[in-house]
């Protein structure tokens, strides 16, 4: 059965996000406890005004959340951890948005939090002697799925390549990025090979960071001209046998699924919000590794499948394009740090919609669209709206 | 500790090999919608029409290779150990289930759609000295 979604408005009043770094001997206890603060002046509200709290992380371990709030302010307002992969952060927004739309709470924290492993990550939704036969290899389990794309629509290692090239571009212009510097098609095609056809630079860098925002109803909105309405908030967790290999789900030959994760989460996320692809000014999409762009494009219902490559090399996804895609450097440039990611990507398009995005800024964004997969797997589409 | 080395495989049930020499997959048959799984569920509940006591059936040794990759580094966790690089994918078996399996023969010479064998390998050989074993798939001419 379909939930309902009939509702009151739900608004993001303020956000703090740190820069996404590699810092191993950085607390994110610290980090994460001024983002809170910066997040709530943003807001222009108190810690008082805070009736309850999620955090999202991955590899923080239990009471993470609590540990946080223990250095910002004891209130006893009820605080609950989430974990959903790389989909964190957004399960955060999405589960904040069920309890102000339904008039439980006016004012809630999320926070997205992480201190990544090093190296590749530990993938932990594998069974045990899928282990063991080594199934666990991220960027293998990426190569798969763009082994088949390519053999699909026939795009090349140029074309994959090309969208790292945009996204470190991105990046460069994204003080909060972990990689600040641009890269060339010949540097990311001459990077050491991980899985083939995936190179070194074709997949994102893990890093550490966090992102918290206050999720408010319209009453306690301090300067509704800056607060960004969410039109949707939606999460879709494993269907029958999608295949997603970085996910541990295989097709069925039988019963294949008739849409992808992501065309299912989209189209829930257009129904609800009433907007549709066309209406989109700024997207983030899901670049964990730059072929997953190009798919992810596609399954959001932005352009037919093998399109995409086409309508990069033709600038289409440019800042200043028709549909800017991954307008903060996306995974690729600014960094994986897992249970920050989705929330880092609501932020960026938050910064577009108020239209303080600096060098990056997308001319009129009126309408932005983020999209999160995770191991699960899990696909989360949040859309939101300037208010006005 | 009897000081006997064996061969053992890397799951229970994963696998036999028969009389002639030539090995199976095991895997489950759902009786009520068809549907099959590999390896053999043991929780017996169909995942596709929630059918409860599932059948064993043998499956392959010939399919199509839909995917392929080569891990060029060690998986994270420590888990793996097996050489490196290694070849892995995803093959079609032609009873009508797809099997995430180490691929083996020449990595360039992989291709899409290529037709590929069952077969049974020394993944590695453990610190008693037991030889570890695992399915595998090779391509084989058409």
């Amino acid at each position: 059965m379909k939930p309902s979604w009939q509702r009151r408005p739900v608004f993001i009043a303020g956000v703090g996000m740190s820069h996404f770094d590699y810092l191993p001997d950085v607390d994110p206890i610290y980090y994460t406890s001024q983002m809170i603060i910066r997040a709530l002046k943003d807001a222009e509200l108190q810690w008082k005004d805070i009736q309850a709290v999620f955090c999202g992380s991955c590899f923080l371990g239990a009471s993470i959340g609590h540990k946080i709030i223990k250095e910002v302010g004891l209130t006893g307002v009820p605080i609950v951890n989430i974990e959903n992969a790389c989909s964190t952060g957004a399960s955060a927004l999405r589960l904040a948005y069920m309890q102000i739309a339904t008039e439980i709470y006016d004012c809630m924290l999320i926070m997205g939090v992480e201190k990544n492993p090093k190296g590749p990550i530990p993938a932990q939704s594998f069974l045990p002697w899928e282990l063991e036969l080594g199934f666990n290899f991220h960027p293998g389990n990426y190569a798969l799925e763009t082994v088949k794309y390519m053999h699909r629509t026939g795009a090349t290692e140029k074309d994959i390549s090309l969208v790292t090239v945009k996204n470190r571009k991105n990046a460069s212009l994204n003080p909060n990025a972990r990689f600040q510097k641009p890269v060339s098609l010949e540097e990311v095609m001459a990077s050491r090979l991980v899985a083939p056809p995936l190179r070194l630079l074709h997949c994102c860098p893990l890093a550490d960071g966090a992102a918290v925002a206050v999720v408010s109803s319209k009453n306690k909105l301090k300067s509704p001209n800056r607060a960004v309405r969410v039109e949707a908030a939606v999460l879709r967790s494993a269907s029958y046998k999608e295949e997603y290999v970085p996910g541990g789900i295989i097709q069925s030959v039988k019963f294949p699924a008739k849409e992808s994760l992501a065309a299912q989460s989209a189209k829930e996320a257009y129904e609800i919000s009433g907007y549709g692809p066309e209406d989109i000014d700024v997207v983030q999409a899901y670049d964990t590794v730059s072929s997953s762009e190009l798919w992810d494009i596609e399954e959001l219902g932005f352009c037919g499948e093998g399109k995409a490559p086409q309508l990069l090399r033709d600038g289409t996804f440019d800042i200043g394009g028709k549909i800017p895609v991954n307008t903060d450097g996306g995974l690729m440039g600014k960094g994986h740090p897992m249970g920050a990611t989705a929330l880092g990507q609501i932020i960026e398009v938050i910064t577009q919609l108020r239209g303080e995005a600096g060098p990056r800024q997308v001319q009129q964004a009126r309408i932005g669209l983020t999209h999160a997969m995770g191991a699960g797997p899990n696909s989360t589409v949040t859309i939101m709206a300037k208010n006005d | 500790m009897s000081g006997d080395k064996k061969r053992i495989p890397i799951k229970e049930k994963m696998w036999i090999t028969k009389s002639n020499g030539e090995a199976r997959l095991l895997g489950s048959r759902c009786p009520a919608c068809g549907e099959l799984f590999f390896p053999i569920k043991d929780s017996g509940i169909c995942v596709h029409c929630q059918h409860e006591g599932l059948e064993t059936v043998e499956l392959g040794p010939f399919g199509r290779i839909v995917s392929y990759t080569a891990a060029m580094q060690p998986p994270a966790g420590g888990y793996y150990h097996g050489p490196v690089p290694y070849s892995f994918g995803l093959v079609d078996l032609d009873d009508g289930v797809r099997v995430e399996t180490h691929l083996g023969g020449e990595f360039e010479k992989l291709k899409v759609g290529m037709r590929a064998q069952l077969a049974i390998e020394t993944l590695y050989t453990d610190e008693q000295g037991n030889e570890v074993q695992a399915y595998c798939f090779l391509p084989v001419e058409e």
